[in-house]
């Protein structure tokens, strides 16, 4: 769809005025989903992306425009935008403009005969209704959506490098109510990857909503969160959202060439208790933050961030890396052609530990045990972050005696990090359904994480004696 | 595109819709040229200016309905889009409230949505503006040594609507706005903070030395923060912290959550929910408003409703299905698939914040939160804060690292003071007010 010769003409013109470097990234993207609500099929949608971003960058600088017109001169018209950036900037060379065609990785799972044959997704969520509400006669609402997305891109960059991807994602979200009059609790379950919805077969819609309504008459039951410091037992698989906003965030590698991340200039140094170990992969067999090739054109790799508690790297695009001195580790991505790119997570995880699920908690005298988060946010200055819990318990004398609601926890990424005192065997990668978002762009991601014990962190409920 | 042209890009795509077997179809386009200028340090950091374009397509037929979103506008991207749409359509079940709406009309009067001087102005012009916000905040405080950027952005653009009932109309709207993220370091210790404002007009924003200080201020005056008492106390909400409130009050007065028991506010119009001094408006007519629009996502005209007068719930708002749904009349507020806020404000009092902050003995000022609500059903507010302990009236020392929770039912019927600094820099805004009583978690 997008030629050798029509992305070599756009690089050429993006550095008629000098630069660094340039790359061209055109995108075409099918999103089909369908939505459950009352036990029927509420509505469907169908979404086109197609359009081209072309970016020119000089030290510090980058030049950024896009085009959904793909006409020769609506495009030459978004390079030329995009070259202005050199104007006010000293000229660097302009590189090359053969453009070599190179094979990229296959970490997904997708036929290209796949149909999105549409009885099958309105069957799927179907059968999610039918399983949430023959799970208990409370279940007052099931709301389900199923996603099917396919982005192909095409990437070519001034020193000659041209990829194609195709990059499939399917998501099966299941959210169940449950009410006994007095009151209401929800539960919430996604699961998919970058595969088809034969995924669904493995992991089927049945498994996944008896799940989601499980956690909902769980959360019905649950008696509102205490207020306080205690210790906490983070849980394997979902509590991976810890790693990614306490840890993960502050080490995508533009604030930490800025200097406004706190792990700025710390490589080397001791920033986690020496059991905390974390990876963030993009070489994961289906997995949502996978990718052949980043989108900047570099191949997802395995990367070691934090091992035995001292930091080794951040991750890095092209722009951050080119100016601290290092290869970029394929972490540059974007939510489409519309945005730039940026150094975000693909899959951030921490592997076993050595202590069992029973030890850890027979070993927790007072505390709140998070199974699963339902978001988190951070803030990179100083490390601050906050995480809604999904699904929650309390701890008391090494038993789970009651489950909690609405728990928030709040503590600091560092300090959490260091208060680790135990890590499980039992690491596991979460049901694939999260998302990230930073500088307003959203990226799918993945999370995992064996059983961890944090020593002490600040419970945000209600209860307080 | 003009707003003549993209009428008419939105009446071809209701003809295709129709041609392609849809009964009834409606059209939204929006075009919009956007400019993003970010400096850092004495350099422009990134320079971004596109042009975009977007269809939001509704196919009706026989009950059944379906979306399309695209940005392809080539006759044969349409017409390819369209089949695969009202061919979903099928799978939809029935649903007798899914169609257009019944009444649609145009607002005569000027709402003042756009500003030729956006477009008008110089480009160096514009990229200085934002490298001298960017000065601004390391002049203001020593301690400022860095920065995540100091933005200046901008759109121009025009929105099309037309239906298959002969609905068509346009209009034409610019918004700006300035931000900037200054870096604090005392101590080994780095804060960031983050603060902007937003207008449609130029002369409505707030000055650059003005956005520079407040941002300053929010990064330095943390410093020396630490984790307050587990307490139950007074909790003031500063503006901006105020107006994320109203974000999950709007979330459950939105007819969307109320049809599918996803509110906490179900069943409760007419109650008293609120203090006397929790009047909300939604106004989609206010002049110059980020949130106003001369029509909504389906054609049907804005207008002023009262959500909760003297703290007493009068309506929920709607778009045309969920009215339908719920016995009601849309309020204007479709977004075209969707239930969302035009203008959507608490009411200001007379006090200032100093003075509500004075009239404190012993409270918690919270300036900013982390986190989000993840569901709306039971109505149980908790977040990560940062602000200020208060004692004897004055604000005693910062504090981090806590949260403030408690029920939204708790935290509406405690509100006791209002303040009279409103800002209508989002569509969904509040000045800074104080809650009774609430529980704080630190140590």
């Amino acid at each position: 769809m997008f030629d050798e010769a029509l992305l070599s003409r756009l690089i050429h013109r993006s550095l008629q005025r000098g630069g660094d470097f340039a790359d061209v990234f055109c995108e075409r993207r099918h999103t089909l989903s369908y939505r459950l609500q009352d036990g029927r099929i509420h509505d469907a949608s169908y979404g086109v992306a197609l359009g081209v971003g072309v970016r020119v960058v000089v030290g510090e600088s980058a030049g950024y425009a896009y085009s959904d017109d793909l006409g020769d001169e609506a495009l030459m018209q978004a390079a030329e935008a995009a070259s202005l950036i050199a104007r006010s900037a000293p000229a660097g060379h302009a590189g090359t403009s053969d453009l070599r065609r190179e094979p990229v990785a296959s970490l997904y799972h997708r036929e290209l005969s796949d149909s999105m044959d549409p009885e099958r997704y309105v069957a799927l969520l179907e059968r999610a209704d039918a399983t949430a509400r023959r799970y208990d006669a409370k279940v007052v609402a099931v709301n389900a959506l199923l996603t099917d997305d396919v982005q192909e891109v095409w990437i070519a960059t001034s020193e000659g490098r041209f990829v194609f991807d195709r990059r499939p994602l399917v998501t099966l979200g299941i959210q169940v109510v449950a009410s006994d009059k007095k009151e209401r609790g929800s539960g919430y379950v996604g699961d998919g990857g970058r595969t088809t919805i034969a995924y669904f077969d493995r992991a089927t819609p049945e498994e996944l909503a008896s799940d989601a309504a499980r956690i909902a008459i769980v959360n019905l039951g649950a008696s509102p969160a205490p207020a306080g410091e205690m210790e906490m037992i983070v849980g394997a698989g979902g509590g991976g959202v810890l790693l990614h906003e306490a840890v993960g965030h502050g080490l995508e590698s533009d604030f930490n060439r800025r200097g406004t991340s706190l792990y700025s200039g710390r490589i080397g140094e001791r920033v986690a208790n020496d059991l905390v170990t974390i990876y963030d992969d993009g070489n994961l067999e289906e997995e949502r933050g996978s990718l052949n090739v980043d989108d900047e054109g570099v191949p997802g790799q395995h990367k070691v961030l934090v091992e035995n508690g001292v930091l080794r790297g951040y991750m890095q695009d092209r722009i951050n890396a080119r100016l601290m001195g290092v290869e970029s580790t394929g972490s540059g991505r974007r939510q489409s052609f519309r945005f730039s790119p940026q150094p975000r997570m693909c899959n951030t995880y921490m592997p076993d530990g050595d202590a069992s699920f029973d030890e850890i908690l027979s070993s927790t005298q007072r505390g709140i045990y998070a199974k699963s988060f339902a978001g988190g946010q951070v803030e990179i200055s100083k490390g601050d972050f906050v995480f809604m819990v999904g699904e929650g318990y309390l701890v008391e004398n090494g038993k789970i005696t009651a489950p909690v609601r609405n728990a928030t926890i709040v503590g600091n990424g560092p300090d959490a990090m260091m208060k680790v005192v135990a890590v499980g065997n039992d690491s596991r990668l979460a049901r694939r359904h999260y998302t990230c978002g930073k500088g307003g762009q959203y990226v799918p991601v993945g999370v995992g994480m064996p059983t961890v014990k944090i020593s002490s962190i600040t419970v945000g409920g209600t209860q307080h004696e | 595109m003009n707003e003549a042209a993209a009428i008419d890009a939105a009446r071809v795509a209701v003809d295709v819709a129709r041609s392609c077997g849809a009964h009834s179809a409606e059209a939204a386009v929006s075009v919009a040229r956007r400019l993003h200028v970010e400096a850092r340090e004495d350099a422009v950091a990134r320079l971004e200016g596109s042009t975009g374009k977007g269809l939001l397509l509704r196919v009706f037929r026989d009950g059944r309905r379906a979306t399309l979103s695209t940005s392809d506008f080539s006759a044969e991207g349409i017409r390819d889009a369209v089949r695969r749409t009202v061919a979903q359509a099928q799978l939809v079940a029935f649903d007798e409230y899914a169609g257009l709406p019944d009444e649609v009309s145009i607002a005569t009067e000027n709402l003042s949505l756009c500003d030729d001087a956006v477009s008008q102005r110089d480009s160096l012009e514009k990229i200085e503006e934002a490298l001298r916000l960017e000065r601004l905040i390391r002049e203001a405080d020593s301690r400022v040594v860095n920065s995540s950027g100091s933005h200046y952005t901008e759109s121009a653009a025009v929105t099309a609507l037309a239906n298959s009932n002969g609905f068509a109309a346009g209009y034409a709207w610019t918004r700006v706005g300035r931000s900037t993220g200054p870096v604090a370091l005392d101590g080994g210790v780095k804060r960031i903070a983050h603060y902007g404002t937003a207008a449609r007009h130029l002369r409505d924003l707030e000055t650059l030395e003005s956005v520079a200080t407040t941002a300053v201020r929010r990064a330095v005056d943390l410093f020396g923060a630490r984790k307050p008492p587990t307490m139950r106390v007074p909790v003031i909400f500063e503006r901006d912290v105020a107006a994320s409130v109203l974000d999950d009050v709007f979330a459950a007065v939105s007819g969307a959550n109320v049809a599918v028991g996803n509110s906490w506010l179900s069943g409760g119009v007419g109650n008293a929910i609120g203090s006397p001094l929790v009047t909300v408006i939604d106004d989609g007519r206010l002049i110059a408003g980020l949130g106003s629009a001369p029509f909504d996502g389906e054609g049907v005209p804005t207008r002023r409703t009262p959500v909760f007068e003297r703290g007493v719930l009068r309506t929920f708002l709607y778009d045309t299905y969920y009215a339908r749904k719920l016995g009601a009349a849309s309020t204007g507020n479709s977004t075209g698939g969707g239930v969302g806020p035009s203008n959507f404000y608490l009411e200001p009092g007379s006090l200032s914040l100093q003075e509500m902050i004075e009239a404190t003995p012993l409270g918690v000022l919270v300036m900013d939160t982390i986190g989000f609500a993840t569901e709306h059903a039971s109505g149980t507010y908790s977040r990560g804060a940062r602000g200020f302990f208060i004692e004897g009236g004055e604000l005693a020392y910062p504090i981090d690292e806590f949260t403030v929770a408690g029920q939204y039912a708790d935290m509406l019927a405690g509100v006791d003071a209002v303040a009279n600094d409103l800002r209508f820099d989002a569509s969904v805004a509040s000045p800074s007010f104080r809650v009774a009583e609430m529980t704080v978690s630190g140590n």
